[in-house]
């Protein structure tokens, strides 16, 4: 499942940004449906860099490492509630800048 | 005697730990990512010591705080100064570290003992300081095995190989980063690393960077018109190509999985600086050519190994392969190829070697080894009590403060995770009172485990399932004092309450929903879809709630005929205020509405006020009926006042029809809903048991029919009707568990089915209709008697053939009972 999301992702990130208006809702209503399905998908863009966030698995582009942010997500991260329980099952693999 | 049963691989490039239970070994994950193994890498970055893929991750950042491969310098004076710490440090300092976190990935029964994995080519000092890094880790006995040895173990103790011959076998080990082959001689259940050879700067890290190099950039050059593109994303100047690098680095790694199972592979790639996507076929023929002269390079050193032991091909009974690089089928065709023996990749390579020193673990007993460890051994610390956690239980931000306090001038760690392994603080020293700001997924609850250590770092103190919830809750709002509905149809041609916010949800709210149309509304038509919003109770008729916004989408709205089963999309959204917006989106026909509805402005439709009066009145008259024939006289009487009270409304409703201007209405409303929770209270209970019982009586028969005639099919739909079932019969709602009771009949129905005889019924119900109910009665006299003789024959085929055509001959054709019936509001 978790690469079928992947996938999901992969083609809403290609549309570009002014067509994507027409998607919108069909893109709100897969994640809605994931999440009925225990899938919780979470895109970790322009979020700052956390040396803690055992959610994501970082590339990191600038060496001199201050305020560091997230440029590029390759991958989203994929929680899954399974009896009450939300567990990590893909991090996020992304580019940090 | 107790045994180890704890197996640890303490690898260059990633470890991990395994124990031996009943007969097999189980792996641990990693709480914090979930994966089953650890890269032996230590960062120390703002103030906290990360282990594992964070730590790894900052090499690129601050390489002269991160340290890996340290297996390497292993037993030898070296000395890493940690420049963020200004503290120097040893291979033996950073393994314990690595152990630390392996024996945190075993939930409660921490192990005392290990069995940990040593490289063939380690000698007396480097495994000496193995067994130092386990002890510094709180192990009070390791037993150290060596890496070829484990790896022969976990294969052969998974399929069951004999052991007891003499035979040799070659451990291939093709890691990440390093290759090691070892010669191994078994016999008589002795295993005997003979030699090895390997190379510690080869493994599947280099393969991706020849893909990436060879396969990538000549393709990519031409479509960013430049030259010497690796070269440039390379350089240790950081250009406008280092961001691609390492996308295509991720993609490369992808591509190399794939191929392992398919014979092409398309790589798509964003190219931002050409603002355009391009996509390429690469074919594992072209990925076997590139990968060739390093499997060649394995060979060699394989081959060598053999030539200065003596051993001739045929000699090696087995090739076993470990590291995750072995996964590439073409490794496995090659070795096959060349060697002539069989090539043993049946268990998983990045888990053999902790499978093999978990099974050896299980062979042996625990000593009581207090010499050896003495003076390393600390008393059991005393756990910590009267630590004070102090935080929001709900938060409406990304990052919550968590402060702790321990008395008595305690100096030590702390560590927090959050149970869904998506979040860990490292481990952070403190002195009396910490704060971390805990990182919260949003909209759920949020659970996080606290750990403190001592200064040797054994933990003290642990509190589990610290909850924080975000956004489901706003502490300052105010809470809903009854549950907010929407009413839609069943499928029996009834309605029931959905509840879209709880009592006591903490206003504001907001939530999206999906249905679907119940039956189709020709443009034109007349015909209208209700959306009819209540406040009251979930498990109340609909009629007995008060109604807080009403929208009716009238035939002549729509741009195009609605169909049955189009989805619907509807917002909700409920301010501070208690003003509550709708928004309804049909993309089918590209209908979006959106209307606000005051909190203070009752919504009342007179038409469906009188739909629901007139409906309640056959209710009703079947209630009295069923609770005279009980004798129930009270409930009858009562009954019978309250058809009175409905007649009254009826014609009350039909007093005020062109009435604008009084709020008479309202009146009649308020008390319609009275009447309705009258008639709840009186029936609704009864219906609900009778339901539930009627429930009961299917499921029981086809559990039986299941158990007499299995069918696996059949199997799968019933489980799938009952599987929520705690959650359906506790709804108090007639028409949901009505409506699964009519599923379950559907399946009983098709069970009876299965049995030819069932036919012989259902024919006697046609035969026995009457005659002039077919459009041709002299052909269904001739069906009838056909069919007769076919029932003497026992010729079925031919029975269902005169069953069908006597359907067809009917003129009026019989209901199908278990159709959906159409709905009244539209919305499903």
């Amino acid at each position: 499942m978790k690469d079928i999301i992947t996938q999901i992702f992969e083609i809403e990130n290609k549309i570009k940004t002014e067509d994507f208006a027409s998607f919108k809702r069909n893109f709100q209503r897969i994640y809605h449906e994931l999440e009925q399905e225990g899938y919780i998908v979470v895109n970790p863009l322009h979020q700052p860099y956390d040396e803690r966030d055992a959610s994501v698995e970082a590339n990191i582009l600038n060496e001199s490492g201050q305020s560091l942010k997230i440029t590029k997500v390759l991958k989203p991260t994929i929680y899954k509630n399974e009896n009450g329980n939300r567990i990590l099952i893909q991090k996020a693999v992304v580019i940090v800048e | 005697m107790e045994n180890i049963n704890f197996g640890i691989d303490l690898g260059t490039t990633n470890s991990g730990i395994g124990k031996f239970q009943s007969g097999k070994v189980n792996i641990f994950k990693n709480p914090v990512g979930f994966r089953d193994t650890l890269p032996s890498v230590i960062a120390y970055r703002n103030g906290r010591i990360l282990v594992g893929d964070k730590a790894r991750e900052l090499t690129s950042v601050q390489p002269e705080n991160v340290f890996s491969s340290f297996k390497r310098k292993m037993g030898s004076e070296f000395s890493y100064h940690v420049p963020a710490t200004q503290e120097n440090k040893t291979a033996i300092d950073f393994s314990a570290l690595v152990l630390k976190e392996l024996i945190n990935f075993v939930g409660d029964e921490k192990p005392t003992s290990a069995v940990i994995t040593i490289p063939a080519s380690f000698d007396t000092i480097q495994s000496n300081a193995t067994k130092s890094a386990g002890y510094s880790a709180g192990l009070q006995e390791v037993l150290l095995l060596q890496e070829p040895i484990a790896a022969c173990l976990a294969y052969a103790n998974t399929q069951n190989i004999s052991i007891d011959e003499s035979k040799k076998w070659l451990v291939y080990d093709f890691g990440g980063g390093t290759f090691d082959v070892a010669l191994v001689s078994i016999n008589n259940r002795e295993l005997k690393v003979i030699d090895h050879e390997g190379n510690n700067f080869l493994g599947g890290l280099d393969i991706d960077n020849l893909i990436l190099e060879h396969l990538f950039c000549p393709i990519l050059e031409k479509e960013l018109g430049t030259d010497n593109l690796w070269k440039q994303m390379v350089s240790a100047e950081k250009g406008i190509y280092s961001k691609l690098f390492f996308e295509l680095l991720y993609r490369a790694e992808e591509a190399k999985k794939e191929l392992s199972i398919k014979e092409s592979v398309y790589v798509e790639l964003e190219l931002e600086l050409a603002s355009k996507f391009i996509e390429f076929e690469i074919t594992r023929q072209q990925f076997n050519e590139l990968i060739h002269p390093k499997v060649e390079e394995t060979v060699k050193l394989t081959k060598r190994l053999l030539e200065k032991n003596n051993v001739s091909n045929q000699q090696v009974e087995r090739i076993i392969l470990v590291g995750g690089t072995t996964y590439i089928p073409y490794v496995k065709e090659y070795l096959h190829q060349e060697f002539e023996s069989t090539v043993d990749s049946s268990i998983d390579p990045t888990t053999a070697i902790i499978v093999g020193a978990s099974y050896y673990a299980g062979t042996k007993t625990k000593q009581n080894l207090s010499t050896e460890k003495a003076e390393i051994k600390e008393e059991v610390p005393d756990q910590l009590r009267d630590v004070k956690l102090v935080y929001e239980v709900n938060s409406q931000d990304n990052e919550e403060l968590l402060t702790g306090f321990v008395p008595n001038e305690f100096s030590g760690y702390y560590r927090v995770t959050r149970t869904d392994g998506g979040f860990d603080s490292g481990l952070i020293s403190f002195h009396s009172k910490f704060n971390e700001f805990l990182k919260l997924v949003p909209k759920t609850s949020n659970f996080f485990h606290v750990k403190i250590f001592n200064k040797h770092q054994v933990l003290v103190f642990e509190q589990d399932n610290l909850s924080i919830n975000h956004g489901i809750y706003n502490i300052s709002g105010q809470p809903l004092p009854n549950d907010i509905c929407l009413e839609v149809d069943d499928t029996l041609g009834t309605t029931y309450l959905e509840r879209i916010f709880k009592k006591n949800d903490i206003l504001p709210l907001s939530k999206k929903i999906y249905k679907t149309v119940s039956k189709t509304i020709l443009k034109d038509s007349g015909a209208q879809l209700i959306i009819n919003i209540v406040e009251g109770k979930a498990e109340t008729s609909p009629a007995s709630n008060l109604c807080i916004g009403y929208l009716e989408i009238n035939a002549s709205d729509l741009s195009a005929n609605l169909l049955k089963g189009t989805d619907i999309e509807i917002d909700f959204e409920i301010s501070e205020s208690r003003d509550l917006t709708v928004n309804v989106f049909i993309d089918a026909i590209n209908l979006e509405i959106s209307q606000v509805f005051n909190a203070s402005a009752k919504q009342v439709s007179i038409p469906k006020v009188r739909l629901e009066l007139e409906k309640s009145l056959n209710n009703i008259d079947y209630e009295i009926e069923e609770f005279s024939i009980n004798n129930r006289h009270e409930i009858v009487d009562r009954l019978n006042d309250l058809r009175l009270e409905i007649i009254e409304l009826l014609k009350a409703l039909i007093d005020i029809e062109d009435d604008l201007v009084t709020d008479k209405i309202y009146n009649i409303d308020e008390r319609k809903r009275k009447a309705f929770q009258l008639y709840d209270d009186l029936v609704r209970r009864k219906n609900v048991i009778a339901e539930i019982e009627e429930y009961q009586a299917y499921k029981a028969e086809i559990k039986e029919d299941l158990l007499l005639k299995p069918n696996a099919k059949i199997e799968h739909v019933f489980n799938n009707i009952i599987k929520n079932e705690a959650q359906f019969l506790n709804s108090n709602q007639t028409s949901i568990i009505r409506s699964k009771t009519k599923e379950l009949q559907k399946i009983s129905h098709e069970m009876y089915y299965q049995h030819d005889e069932s036919y012989v019924n259902l024919f006697y119900q046609y035969a026995y209709k009457e005659i002039s109910d077919y459009s041709n009665e002299s052909v269904a006299r001739k069906h009838i008697s056909n069919g007769e003789r076919a029932i003497k024959n026992e010729n079925y085929i031919e029975l269902k053939a005169i069953i069908s055509a006597l359907y067809h001959l009917l003129k009026i054709k019989p209901k199908d009972y278990f159709e959906d019936k159409n709905g009244t509001l539209g919305l499903k």
